[in-house]
């Protein structure tokens, strides 16, 4: 009753949300929208501008709901954006807790672009019809940062690349120490738009053979005393001694990594490739941390990469120590959830199950403030052929190359003449094969993630206040007991947070003209209520560093003189605020 | 004493005339005179000396650098950078560090090695690199401060900077106030009942002061002076063994925009060689923690220290500037996230952190002007003032006082009455505080601890600048000595070229190799149309290369006429360049 008519009110006040009456319109059962009022496709890669202006799509269409501002500029000075989910009629976004997404820090891990848009887009459409999206709008509000690195993405799209190049931002570095910068990296040397492999036939004297039943691929041949070589050896990528220094493709695009900038547990190149010179050395890195840090209402952090399938959690890097046990069981929660949500991802720790990161984005959401944090690795090859039909490895690939893609994905070998090397061959995937999904399977990656998105976000921390007991001691003396509870499983403070003192405790006051209050504190057994923990200075403004914990309820005592109205109020950084006000 | 040096001219006459107002005297080295004296040595002397914006502090002071050289392409030649007052409460330090960019100004067109140095050597000076901070010197009431921004809710009451050391008592300095209690966990250092030491019951000693810092309780919550509205230190918001979630360190590495020009300006600095630090840390007198240079990693991250073979050139340059400038103050031993720490470790950059300066725990010497008493073992002295300084008369407790060995503050004591520097040390005075009640407010003033006595100003500053002139011999130049061809047989030469290094220092400092900061000297291969490589690199990136008469030698087969000419060139951004013609041998 109590949900229903929240939703009810939240209907009245998003008055420039038609409400759709008309049931016959589409199948809401399908899961997206029943009749799109914005029609994006969904089994596509876009480009960086039109990642921008479909989110624009979506501020035009409900400028209710989505709002843009430009928070800083790229190395090539595109604009960074983020777009505000909030509806206003319930509330500043800076009162709600509040959920960050974003994606594509990494140039070449494009999907997480489409993941945001798709997130945003997916919560506009079903607000107002669906109504737990309904409720998550009214109560929460959503950060959407489509691009961490708009430069790498649009260096991807444009230019000749494999799957695997343009991670870095565009910013020129001196790998090689030469003196100059981003002067040798590799060259789309046959001009066909990717950048591929180079191979080139040594009959006798080579390490790899051709595959017997499939030429295009390349098989290392096993060390034997029987002297069988191979006929052929790989040159590596598509390239060119650009600088004459007798070295190929030795410094490429950039060459550094704005996941491994932040500030927490952050250690300089030498000892985390990619670091740069001090934390938040990049445009990009420096702006997003900025706003992260003006809204310390975020709760819940996700971060979209691709690939392999993982739902990452910190630490980073062994040397943090476990997470504070409550938290993990949080995590374990959501993690687990995920894996069930998002087929072939398994729910990781990142330094124990991946490798080590110093700096990571969101080591430092939170290790550095406490906010529960992912990082999705979306998209997981597996999900190409489910079982073990297709056999998996690079047979496996080309079949389905082959297949269920007539060949698209590949660019067969062929000869070309390098100016070093003599007569080789060029050939290989190109970059939209291996890291981002076909088409075909675009939308369903983008849909299983916004739902892990949501059901992170719906366990944002939502604090509320029981109907209080007034009970008389006498001469106008009485107790007032009051239950603050949480509903959600994700506390008001993550325990890291109270642990290293991070964000402002929360508050729990008492307010009235006719009361002076003469004592108060927090009851520690439900049975017992003379104990109680009493805080001596200021007892109507409870000061409770703590939190109010995953599906806690807080007992809280005031012992008064007087009466009349009184209003209680709790006041969280990532919660909503809730009051109440009596009288007696 | 003394006769004024142009340096502290003004200063110095002010204190020659103004000794009864010390504090009042440092007055030239506040932000504004002293960047009108600093404008002042670019626009006296526009052929050596330059001046740029680091960049800007919090509050909008510029930070300031002026450049001296003589050189007609500065990035040709290697570069040195000194640094002071990054924390704050060390003002003077900035004043010698414009004494030195003055003295070297005024002396290049006259003084020949001064002219041989600038002419060879970028020597940047950047005398004040906080300046919000040191701002506080200058206040009303004058207070030591290190913080200029973030406020940091320390006390977790939800409110943040609600109470902060205030001058409560109006007498213009913050000091420390004192109540009796109890409870209270401080006594009276039975040798000097000023000073207050912390009581130790295992030894029957019983606690009878409390003490706060010189503050109200204005938020009721009957703590003191335990939320100040300032947080952050510029010397601590650096990323080097930055301290995550300690206030003090700033709310991420390079937060503070002081840090994060002073970072800017250093990598900008491409052919910067050598950093020099007049502050609180020192490197020089007290040996650097050090770490072997190939130490394992632990859970893959590096144990931090200087590295051996960097901590052994030190260790000489240590002893040298000991020995130059008789100087034996030490600094806090704590370098976490400061400046120094991050050019070393993280830039690579060999960085010398001195501090000028400390409080002396004896009691002067008789006679000022004998500079003799400097390293004399103090220990007849300090006793025989010990037993004239302690006031008995308060005295109740057992403890009889020819045992009592006066705690360090009580030495410093000594040092001040025996100095007559009075203002070091606020007498207890009474005071009725508004939520304490009767309270004495005194003890150690602020920058009682850190500023030298005026009359001491120019021997420190001559001392130092004496050592500092001669640092421009340690920095690395690259030059070759030798570049020959000799002919194998009829088209076939070979080609062979030695770079040296003379200076002290190495080409890269063993972190710098580590960093990758500073890029290596390149060693190319000239050669002509017409001519064909046979053997060896036409460019050769060399890391590796020792200071004082270091080689390093290569060699090329080369196919080509006999007349071709053929030269090696040697390129780098912080050791020089060069180019010579291979002659042909005999
Ligand atoms: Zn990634």
């Amino acid at each position: 009753m109590k949900l229903a008519m929240k939703t009810m009110l939240a209907l009245v006040l998003a008055a420039s949300v038609p409400v759709a009456q008309d049931a016959e319109a589409g199948f809401p059962g399908l899961g997206a929208a029943r009749n799109p009022r914005v029609e994006i496709a969904w089994n596509r890669l876009y480009d960086f501008e039109d990642i921008y202006a479909h989110l624009d799509r979506l501020v035009a269409e409900w400028p209710d709901l989505l709002s843009m501002q430009v928070i800083g500029h790229s190395v090539e000075n595109r604009e960074m954006r983020v777009y505000t989910l909030n509806n206003g009629a319930t509330g500043a976004d800076t009162e709600k807790p509040a959920f960050w997404l974003d994606g594509n820090v990494h140039g070449n891990e494009v999907q997480g672009g489409e993941g945001v848009v798709y997130c945003a887009w997916y919560l506009l459409e079903n607000y107002g019809t669906n109504e737990r999206v309904t409720e998550l709008v009214d109560r929460s509000a959503f950060y959407l940062l489509p691009m961490q690195n708009p430069d790498g993405r649009s260096n991807w799209f444009k230019h000749a690349h494999n799957a695997h190049s343009s991670r870095s931002g565009v910013m020129p570095l001196d790998r090689d120490l030469d003196g100059l910068a981003d002067e040798d990296g590799p060259d789309d040397l046959d001009g066909d738009g990717s950048i591929v492999q180079m191979r080139k036939y040594v009959p006798g004297t080579g390490t790899h053979r051709l595959n017997r039943d499939d030429p295009r691929i390349m098989e290392r041949v096993p060390t034997n005393e029987r002297g069988i070589r191979g006929d052929w050896i790989l040159l590596g990528s598509e390239g060119i001694d650009n600088d004459g220094d007798g070295r190929i493709n030795e410094d490429s695009l950039g060459g550094y990594d704005m996941n491994r900038a932040w500030p927490s547990l952050w250690f300089p190149d030498h000892v985390q490739f990619g670091a740069g010179p001090y934390p938040l050395y990049w445009p990009e890195a420096r702006c997003i941390a900025r706003f992260i840090l003006d809204h310390p209402n975020i709760a819940g952090v996700q971060s979209y990469h691709n690939s392999g399938g993982m739902i990452l959690r910190g630490p980073g890097a062994e040397v943090f120590g476990p997470y504070p046990r409550a938290d993990v069981s949080v995590y374990d929660a959501i993690g687990q959830d995920g894996e069930k949500m998002l087929p072939f991802y398994r729910y990781m720790i990142i330094w124990k199950d991946l490798y080590s990161v110093f700096g990571g984005f969101v080591n430092w959401t939170y290790e550095g403030l406490g906010i529960f944090s992912f990082t999705n690795e979306m998209w997981a090859s597996n999900r190409n052929s489910p079982d073990d039909r297709v056999e998996g490895g690079s047979e496996g690939r080309q079949w389905f190359d082959d297949h269920l893609l007539m060949g698209a994905g590949f660019v067969d070998w062929h000869e070309y003449d390098h100016p070093l090397y003599g007569k080789i061959e060029i050939g290989g995937f190109k970059k939209d094969v291996g890291r981002v999904p076909p088409s075909f399977l675009i939308e369903e990656m983008l849909h299983r993630n916004a739902m892990f998105v949501i059901r992170h976000a719906e366990t944002m921390p939502s604090v509320s206040i029981a109907e209080p007991v007034v009970a008389e001691l006498g001469d106008g003396v009485r107790t007032i007991d009051v239950i603050v509870s949480n509903e959600k499983l994700m506390p008001t403070r993550s325990s890291l947070a109270v642990r290293d003192e991070l964000g402002a405790p929360d508050l729990i006051t008492i307010e009235g003209d006719g009361i002076e209050v003469l004592a108060g504190g927090f009851r520690t057994d439900r049975f017992r209520p003379e104990r109680i923990d009493l805080q001596d200075h200021d007892p109507a403004r409870l000061i409770r560093d703590e939190g109010v914990g995953s599906l806690e309820e807080v007992r809280v005592r005031w012992i008064v003189r007087g009466g009349g109205s009184v209003t209680i109020r709790v006041t969280s950084e990532k919660a909503q605020d809730a009051s109440r006000s009596f009288e007696f | 004493m003394l006769i004024p040096t142009p340096m502290f001219g003004v200063a110095l006459a002010t204190l020659v005339s103004a000794t009864s107002a010390p504090l009042g005297d440092v007055e030239s080295l506040s932000h504004a005179r002293l960047s009108e004296a600093l404008a002042a040595v670019a626009s006296e002397h526009p052929d050596v000396a330059s001046l740029h914006r680091v960049g800007v502090s919090r509050e909008g002071r510029a930070i300031e650098a002026l450049r001296l050289t003589g050189t007609e392409d500065p990035s040709n030649h290697p570069a040195l950078l000194l640094v002071a007052n990054l924390e704050g409460p060390r003002v003077f330090e900035s004043g010698v560090v414009l004494d030195h960019a003055r003295r070297l100004a005024n002396a290049y067109e006259s003084d020949e090695s001064v002219r041989a140095l600038l002419d060879t050597t970028v020597v940047w000076f950047v005398p004040r690199a906080n300046p919000d901070a040191a701002e506080g010197r200058f206040a009303s009431p004058s207070i030591e401060r290190w913080a200029s921004s973030i406020d940091v809710d320390n006390d977790r009451d939800g409110r943040r900077g609600e109470d902060g050391p205030a001058d409560v008592n109006g007498d213009g300095v913050v000091t420390t106030m004192r109540v009796l209690d109890p409870e209270g966990e401080w006594m009276e250092d039975p040798t000097d009942a000023r000073v207050l030491i912390q009581a130790d019951r295992v030894k029957g000693e019983r606690g009878k002061w409390r003490l706060y810092p010189e503050s109200r309780d204005l938020d009721g919550d009957e703590t003191f002076g335990e939320d100040a509205p300032r947080d952050a230190q510029v010397d601590r918001n650096f990323a080097s063994g930055w301290e995550e979630h300690v206030a003090r360190a700033g709310t991420f590495p390079t937060d503070e925009p002081e840090a994060r020009a002073l970072c800017e300006f250093v990598m900008a600095q491409k052919n910067l060689a050598l950093v020099v630090v007049y502050d609180g840390h020192d490197n020089l007198v007290e040996k650097p923690k050090s770490v072997a240079d190939d130490a394992a990693p632990v859970k893959r991250v590096p144990p931090y220290g200087v590295l051996e073979s960097d901590a052994e050139l030190l260790e000489e340059i240590g002893r040298e500037y000991r020995e130059q400038t008789k100087n034996e103050a030490k600094g806090d031993g704590e370098d976490a996230g400061t400046f120094a720490r991050w050019c070393y470790d993280h830039r690579g950059l060999v960085t010398l952190s001195a501090v000028l300066w400390n409080l002396p725990d004896e009691a002067p010497a008789a006679d000022e002007d004998a500079d003799a008493a400097e390293g004399d073992d103090g220990a007849v002295t300090e006793e025989a003032a010990a037993d004239e300084a302690a006031p008995a008369e308060e005295e109740d407790d057992e403890v009889s006082e020819s045992d009592a060995k006066p705690s360090d503050d009580a030495k410093h004591l000594l040092w001040i009455d025996g100095a007559g520097e009075s203002w070091r040390f606020v007498d207890w005075t009474p005071f009725d505080h508004p939520e304490l009640g009767s309270v004495e407010i005194g003890g150690f003033a602020p920058f009682a601890r850190s500023e030298p006595p005026q009359d001491a100003w120019t021997k420190i500053a001559d001392a130092h600048f004496d050592w500092f002139q001669g640092l421009g011999e340690l920095l690395p130049r690259i030059e070759l000595v030798e570049c020959e061809r000799e002919k194998l047989g009829t088209g076939v030469w070979k080609v062979t070229a030695t770079l040296t290094n003379d200076a002290y220092l190495p080409l890269l400092s063993r972190s710098m190799q580590r960093t990758r900061t500073t890029r290596p000297a390149k060693v190319s291969l000239v050669l002509p149309d017409g001519a064909t490589l046979l053997s060896g690199n036409t460019q050769e990136l060399v890391r590796d290369l020792a200071g004082s008469g270091g080689r390093a030698e290569f060699e090329w087969l080369v196919h080509g006429p006999d007349g071709m000419e053929l030269g090696v060139s040697v390129d780098s951004d912080h050791a020089g360049r060069a180019f010579r013609k291979a002659e042909v041998s005999q």
